[in-house]
């Protein structure tokens, strides 16, 4: 135990736990969403992300020829080109996240079979998306050139107001207030809480069930996208499974906040980032996982629906 | 194109009579007895591993992986309920193992007991706050409990840290039967007997009330509770039970393999043996060891195209997951109503 | 999907596996010995394997066009690493009687679950790599007596030498220590703990399970320490992330790091960030050992333009059971012997040979390397 870490440097830990912990929240509504309206805990989200890093990188280097040893860019340079990555980013992450459901989860949900099968297709999935991604890549981790200088607003009580981390931050917040009117007010957000609610019931609504789930996982594709373009923009840095511990994160912060609740992902991420960040300043990284496991627990036995429970898409009887 | 082999073969096997059935079964168990002799005898050698040794890979993973899936499968096959951190068990058990007989100088064979029973008391420490929960939270816990045990065994002294505990014994010889690094096959017949344990132990409770009292809470919960069951204690025991098939691995895969680390227990066990069962066919004994000994045999087999072999396993669990969705051999009809919702 | 389709896979599947059968079966000739490569070649560890592999492959075909009467083949023994796949690999390479020696295994860990089985077998190992304390200690269970041997110094003699590299020009500084929870990052980082109090004080230590993405709160724990020196064992991805996070931070002390993290990737892996970085490893780059023809000739027989990390010592370990077998041994019981009396000289100039426990007398000094501007150079002998 060592708190004087946690004194002299809280602030810098609470913004950075921020930053990681809203990457988290915007992967974490990846599994939520699609949690919400199939019951189905979506295992390939992880490697969706870990496709939408590498498409980060590919779009810098490929489409914006940046390279390692380059300078990072500036202007209007630079917000042309972080707009047009991070848009590509949430494409392929959206377009795969479509592909995955009709390949890997519409066959099985069209015979009505065990949920096992799923989520067995699902852990098929991730494998084949990490594996190719590793044969192609090879099993290194990669850089990713340097396209945001990491430049700071100043210090703060000891916390760095740097860049990327505002971006990340303010994005993401961005992300969820717009999500959270998509799916109250408009059409398509109405049809995939009806879908939540009950499947049955909104089929003799007439709501096309197909397209609507096809498009809860394009909206979980895109918020994947959207923080693998964040993390890859701030750690520079992919490898082949870079979606397994960043998945498993994602996916217990939904858990933590309630799974299938938009705003429950978003708590939990946060509270996760926070929580990781202050146990390895008190007890050291090694016990990290395990305190938050713990945390998980706790929190679960307290409230056996998340902190923020299931209000929002409540379905169970 | 559903053909259901398990009801073909159910339907031959009620054809019998009880010698035949006697019969039959003691061949079978000859044969699975011969199998380490299979790479060396002319006919059947295509069956032998390439670069790793055939009768290791008959222990483990092979042996053991049907071993720990049929333990899995009382809990996920039999009570329906969705374990991520099978792998705990087995490094609970292996670690028991270690510590006993590094420390104490206890063998295999005296060690085993508290393996299982270490196991067991885990599973009930786990189960009880989370199997009131429900099927999805339940598993997210066991995923965190699978990789919070080997992180543990990670930092701790007592476990040896990231070098693992070294030296751990061969088991001692039982009527003149050597257990040592030259004789896999040995460790081949003690899985298969542990393994014929575990079926017959299986079947009886499945005969009995648990198996009823499972096969209820399976189906659906809430009428089960309503009908007088008491679903908490069902469905720990069913935990526990697997637990304890799991720890009984563990203790004796540590004394085969010697060393153990914690880098051997690992998230993707759990997915493997998982995949085992349902691959197979959830809840059928016989579909869960089929399920397993091709998967775990497979990527040995095919490790000529070495770096593609996870590629493959990958596209294979989703292949047939969409064209054979209840597995290889699914089990019994009468057992496979529609389950409730979502549950 | 139709029915035929999953026909002709299955089809095609059977089919690969009875060809894949004849192709393993094939029977050695007599006038031929195998040496197997174990190490990493797929999986998280592979390019260590994948590194070093070329520079047995080099020396052993050297040897071969030499129209030797016994001839030798190399067999890639793949562990990944990984002590449960050592466990199985290590019998199946005992029971193969054509093999006569393993060059391996790169990593410690699947070396502590593949010794036993080389023991009972009574089978060589020369490693090029695995620098793990307790692999030579005789009072250790894992220790590999009499069939262990590396051609690298231990990390008992890298720690110190990292400990002196990575405070050199300081006087007495503050250094904070984190290792990745490997065995090789723990065990190195011990190693340095041991020897830093000639060099520098403790000011904080940390572990860190990799693969960890943000390394901030480390950074945060490094700033409060106050430390000028930081001193990772791991290896080059996550060295690459930390010390990225470190300068980001605007930490300004130095970074350094032993043999894992001084790979020819780690200058492009943390980019700006790795300037100035010290690394240490017991091994030093073939490619300033030999000259321009041989390293062409190695270029054209390996497909490797640039000699990867351990080239060195995976060539100089070949050289070894080639002498060996030069001079006639072609069992496993002569060859072992040959190896743990045999007097070598090694590729850098300096005489091999190893003492009891299979630890490598001479052999390569631990150099001391420095980045330069995106580039790796070797500074100097420590």
């Amino acid at each position: 135990m060592n708190f004087s870490v946690l004194t002299s440097e809280f602030w810098a830990l609470a913004l950075q736990g921020t930053a990681l912990g809203l990457i988290y929240s915007l992967i974490a509504l990846g599994y939520t969403m699609v949690y919400g309206v199939l019951r189905l805990i979506n295992f390939a989200n992880s490697e969706i992300f870990m496709v939408g890093t590498f498409s980060t990188m590919l779009i810098e280097i490929v489409v914006f020829k940046r390279a390692i040893d380059l300078p990072a860019l500036s202007g209007g340079k630079l917000i042309f080109v972080l707009l047009l990555t991070l848009m590509g980013s949430m494409l392929v992450c959206a377009l795969l996240a479509m592909l995955v459901e009709l390949v890997a989860y519409r066959r099985l949900r069209a015979r009505g079979t065990n949920r096992l099968a799923s989520l067995i297709s699902a852990i098929g999935t991730s494998i084949f998306l990490s594996e190719s991604v590793r044969l192609l890549s090879g099993s290194r981790s990669h850089s990713a050139p340097r396209v945001l200088d990491k430049w700071s607003f100043g210090e703060v009580a000891g916390a760095n107001f740097r860049i990327d981390t505002m971006m990340t931050i303010v994005a993401a917040i961005v992300i969820f207030i717009v999500l959270e009117i998509f799916v109250t007010k408009s059409h398509l957000g109405k049809a995939i809480r009806a879908v939540s609610m009950s499947e049955e019931n909104s089929k003799l609504m007439g709501i096309n069930l197909n397209r609507v789930i096809t498009m809860t996982f394009a909206i979980g594709g895109l918020t994947t996208g959207a923080a693998a373009f964040f993390y890859t923009t701030t750690y520079e840095n992919t490898v082949f499974n870079v979606g397994f511990n960043l998945g498993i994160a994602a996916f217990t912060s939904a858990v933590l906040g309630g799974i299938g609740n938009l705003r429950g992902a978003f708590y939990g991420g946060l509270s996760l980032g926070l929580l990781e960040q202050f146990a390895s300043a008190i007890l050291g990284s090694q016990w990290k996982s395990v305190t938050v496991f713990l945390v998980l627990v706790l929190v679960l036995l307290i409230k056996p629906s998340g902190i923020f429970g299931e209000a929002v898409q409540q379905t169970r009887t | 194109m559903m053909i259901n082999l398990r009801d073909k073969g159910a339907k031959v096997w009620d054809g019998w009579n009880r010698p035949t059935r006697t019969v039959f079964t003691l061949v079978v168990i000859a044969i699975v007895a011969l199998l380490p002799f299979a790479a060396t005898w002319g006919p059947t050698s295509f069956l032998n591993t390439p670069i790793t040794s055939f009768e290791n890979v008959l222990v483990y993973p092979v042996g053991m992986f049907v071993l720990m899936a049929l333990g899995l499968n009382i809990v996920v096959g039999k009570s329906g309920l969705l374990d991520l951190g099978y792998v705990a068990f087995f490094a609970i058990g292996a670690y028991t193992m270690g510590i006993l007989s590094t420390l104490y100088g206890w063998n295999t064979w005296e060690a085993m007991p508290f393996g299982i029973l270490f196991a067991m008391l885990a599973g009930v420490l786990l189960g009880l706050p989370a199997l009131r929960l429900r099927g999805d939270y339940l598993a997210i816990i066991t995923l965190g409990f699978g990789e919070i045990i080997r992180i543990v065994a990670l930092n701790l002294t007592v476990t040896g840290g990231t070098n693992g505990i070294p030296g751990i014994p061969n088991p001692p010889s039982i009527f003149g039967i050597k257990f040592d690094l030259m004789n896999p096959a040995h460790y081949f017949w003690i899985v298969v007997i542990m393994i014929l344990l575990v079926i017959w132990m299986i079947r009886r409770f499945t005969v009995r009330r648990p198996g009823r009292a499972w096969e209820a809470i399976r189906q659906d919960e809430d009428v089960a509770s309503l009908m007088g069951v008491n679903t908490l204690v069902y469905k720990l025991w069913s935990f526990v039970i697997g637990a304890a098939i799991g720890g009984a691995a563990g203790v004796l895969f540590a004394s085969k393999v010697m060393v153990i680390a914690p880098q051997m227990f690992n998230f993707n066990v759990s997915v493997l043996i998982l995949a085992c069962v349902v691959f197979g066919g959830i809840g059928n004994i016989w579909g869960v060891a089929a399920g397993a000994v091709i998967l775990a045999y497979l990527p040995e087999r095919i490790r000529f195209i070495s770096d593609a072999r996870q590629l493959i396993f990958g596209l294979v669990l989703i292949l047939m997951m969409n064209l054979r969705p209840d597995g290889l051999l699914p089990r019994k009809k009468r057992e496979k109503i529609k389950e409730k919702g979502a549950q | 999907m139709n029915k035929k389709f999953t026909r002709g896979l299955a089809l095609a599947a059977s089919a690969a596996l009875v060809f894949g059968a004849v192709a393993t079966t094939q029977a050695n000739a007599a006038s031929e010995v195998t040496i197997a490569v174990q190490g990493p070649f797929t999986g998280d560890y592979a390019q260590l394997g994948v590194d070093q592999y070329p520079g047995a492959q080099f020396a052993v075909a050297k040897y071969n066009a030499t129209k030797p009467k016994v001839k030798i083949k190399l067999i890639k023994a793949d562990s990944q690493c990984d002590g449960t796949v050592a466990a199985n690999v290590a019998p199946g390479i005992a029971a193969n009687a054509a093999v006569v020696g393993v060059i391996g295994t790169s990593c410690s860990g699947e070396a502590r679950n593949s010794i036993p089985s080389y023991k009972a077998a009574g089978l060589a190992m020369v490693s090029p790599s695995a620098t793990a304390v307790d692999l030579t200690d005789p009072l250790s269970k894992n220790n590999g007596s009499p069939v262990f041997h590396r051609v690298v110094v231990n990390d008992a003699t890298q720690g110190p030498a990292l400990a002196k590299y990575a405070t050199l020009g300081l006087k007495k500084p503050k250094v904070f220590l984190i290792d990745d929870k490997s065995p090789y990052g723990a065990g190195l980082i011990v190693a340095v703990k041991d020897a830093l109090p000639a060099y520098g004080t403790v000011a904080g230590q940390d572990s860190v399970p990799v693969p960890l993405s943000d390394w901030t709160s480390v950074v945060s724990k490094v700033k409060a320490s106050g430390a000028a020196v930081v001193i990772y064992g791991g290896y080059d991805a996550d060295a690459a992330k930390f010390v990225k996070a470190l300068r980001d931070n605007g930490y300004k002390g130095i970074f350094a790091g032993g043999d894992g993290v001084d790979t020819s990737a780690f200058p492009g892996l943390a980019g700006s960030a790795a300037e100035g970085v010290r690394m240490t490893a017991p091994d030093v780059p073939f490619d300033t050992l030999v000259s321009k023809a041989v390293l062409k000739d190695f270029q054209k027989i390996t497909g490797v333009k640039v000699p990867g990390l351990y080239v060195t010592s995976a060539y100089d370990s070949a050289n070894i059971y080639i002498d060996c077998i030069k001079k006639g041994n072609t069992t496993r019981s002569t060859i072992l012997d040959c190896v743990n009396d045999g007097l070598w000289k090694g590729i850098g100039g300096g005489a091999i040979s190893f003492d009891q426990d299979g630890d490598v007398i001479g052999g390569a000094a631990v150099g001391g390397y420095l980045v330069k501007k995106g580039k790796i150079i070797y500074d100097k002998k420590l």
